[in-house]
């Protein structure tokens, strides 16, 4: 294995190297993947039946809470992958561990959300609005549910084996994915709520 | 070491997003058109996800960038098209 100490170690051998491509790759094809629920809820937005429309349950708050987590759980992934590029591997794994307690406590308010209008009467099967809200939202959930244990994961490899090329690639990678969600909740935030709640 | 670990590029990255969450709230807090509330709301997420891809992903910075930035490129007109061609073939069309 060749490894190329002038870079940092998660781009130090050609493999890694194409790891990381073939992630943006894959990065690529979910874009395609959030597209066409995003366009399956703007048709069916409006169709809200006899079931509550957006005005009537969307509160901000926990939206806000939400956001604000996410933002800042993508903030500390990123100082996290900046330490391990200095080769700090404590200071790593605590912006690590932040990131994913921040991304618990996403989830945490987004299944607060869901039971709220569960309560309200507004299920997956009330109206195409509700299905359509219930699966863009379900989907960047289940994305996130699906990092926190891959984040785990990986913290318990850097635990064991160190900073290694294997390690820093595979955070590194796992920190792409990281912002890519956080990407997809902003368009949400924007696109859902925000537009949603806007007066017309 | 404080100044080590929150380098300020990352710092203003995430100030930044966090003003322009702000901004995009302010849709729901002025009068305004849906026209222009729209506007506001495109720019603010293109933005935000500029300061994600550019600066916390790092797309620039590998020998692949070439190849990166042409894959996300086409993966948005993929995306764009969809939306866009759902929109004009479902609702749009019908108006």
């Amino acid at each position: 294995m060749k490894i190329d100490e002038s870079l940092p170690l998660e781009y130090s051998t050609e493999e890694n190297r194409l790891k990381i491509l073939g992630f943006w790759i894959f990065l690529g094809a979910e874009i395609a993947l959030f597209s066409t629920l995003f366009a399956v809820y703007f048709t069916l937005e409006n169709r809200f039946g006899t079931g509550p429309s957006a005005q009537e349950i969307f509160h901000m708050p926990p939206v806000m809470i939400e956001t604000i987590l996410l933002l800042t759980s993508s903030f500390t992934i990123g100082l996290g992958i900046h330490a391990m590029r200095l080769g700090l591997k404590k200071a790593m794994m605590t912006f690590f561990v932040i990131t994913l307690m921040l991304g618990l406590g996403f989830l945490g308010v987004e299944i607060y959300e869901f039971v709220t209008y569960v309560n309200e009467g507004a299920t997956i099967q009330t109206s195409a609005f509700l299905s359509a809200l219930m699966t863009l939202l379900g989907t960047h959930g289940l994305h996130v549910t699906f990092g926190l244990f891959w984040g785990t994961a990986i913290l318990l490899q850097v635990r064991k084996r160190g900073l290694t090329p294997e390690t820093a690639n595979k955070s590194f990678i796992f920190s792409l994915y990281w912002h890519f969600l956080d990407v997809v909740w902003i368009f949400i935030f924007s696109f859902v709520y925000l537009k949603g709640l806007m007066v017309l | 070491m404080m100044k080590q670990l929150f380098p300020k590029q990352h710092v203003m990255g995430f100030m930044f997003s966090l003003v322009l969450s702000v901004v995009a709230l302010s849709v729901l807090t002025f009068d305004m058109s849906y026209k222009m509330g729209m506007a506001i709301l495109i720019v603010t997420a293109i933005a935000q996800a500029s300061v994600q891809l550019l600066l916390f992903m790092h797309i620039g910075e590998s020998e692949d960038k070439k190849t990166l930035y042409t894959n996300i490129i086409y993966a948005l007109f993929v995306g764009v098209v969809t939306i866009l061609g759902t929109l004009l073939t479902m609702i749009w069309g019908y108006q």
